[in-house]
């Protein structure tokens, strides 16, 4: 059973930069908004580690924020929810591996954003692996 | 003085105890207590626990806040708060990709360690090493 992070909190309206600033932390982490309600990651010792900072960020702005953790009561929401954290990462694996496709695809862009996507890659998805295996064998090409 | 933080030390702490140890109190001595336990006064200056002064604000590792409230000026202490702030903290800017190896080491010196005090004295060399390394790669 998976256990989840589950983060819900309320900003000042004004000024709207802070909530684009929460929005922008929460997306770049790689956690998903549930029903324009909750946010949600699995947890782990980092995710735990930088919702607790968020959440007291929040507090810290004058908003109020509130973090539980948590494991769902039937079992298949797991699996819901896991596809859709999978979903979120292959869309931009898949992006790579068409990159990968060209004959002069820039290794070097590729490589960067195959890093950004794989910190949010929690439940290693198995094109993550294919992007990595075609960006190592690719190395070293001279095309 | 006393100082006091949450069990299970990470990059930021260790940095942080190894700031303070050699920068800002040589006689430091570190208490250690549960998760989400509140520190009370006797047991010394709390870092790294929310809502403190010593912790993250704006965006910022706890490491920072010790460099910014203490005034200490140093061109490779800025440079390691910069890695703390983007291996423990969400950052747009990423610019030290040194960050999430050290996240990493830190991480695995806390797992491979008995307790904290052993943590900390390894995660000392650590830091110790680092500061080394970035002072003989700096300009001057």
């Amino acid at each position: 059973m998976t256990i989840w992070l589950l983060l819900h909190y309320k900003l000042p309206n004004k000024p709207s930069a802070l909530r684009v600033y929460i929005w922008r932390k929460l997306k770049r982490l790689g956690a998903i908004l549930l029903h324009e309600a909750v946010w949600i990651l699995p947890d782990s010792p980092r995710t735990a580690e930088q919702i607790q900072w968020v959440t007291a960020e929040i507090q810290e702005m004058g908003g109020e924020a509130y973090s539980w953790r948590a494991n769902t009561t039937l079992g298949q929401s797991d699996e819901y929810l896991t596809q859709q954290f999978n979903k979120q990462v292959d869309v931009v694996y898949s992006q790579l591996l068409k990159k990968l496709e060209k004959p002069r695809a820039d290794l070097q862009e590729i490589s960067r954003q195959y890093q950004e996507v794989a910190a949010q890659d929690f439940f290693h998805s198995k094109l993550g692996l294919q992007v990595r295996e075609k960006l190592t064998s690719r190395r070293g090409e001279k095309s | 003085m006393k100082w006091v933080t949450w069990k299970n030390i990470g990059v930021d702490r260790m940095a942080c105890i190894w700031l303070i140890n050699r920068w800002i109190d040589p006689e430091a001595e570190f208490t250690f207590i549960s998760v989400g336990e509140k520190s009370s006064p006797e047991n010394g200056e709390p870092f790294d626990i929310p809502g403190e002064r010593y912790s993250h604000h704006g965006g910022h590792c706890t490491f920072y806040a010790l460099l910014e409230e203490n005034k200490i000026h140093d061109l490779i202490l800025a440079r390691i708060a910069q890695m703390v702030d983007e291996a423990d903290e969400i950052q747009e800017v990423t610019i030290e990709p040194a960050a999430l190896g050290l996240d990493l080491i830190c991480r695995g010196l806390r797992q491979i360690s008995k307790d904290d005090f052993e943590a900390l004295e390894r995660g000392k060399l650590i830091y110790e090493a680092l500061y080394a390394q970035l002072k003989l790669d700096s300009p001057e």
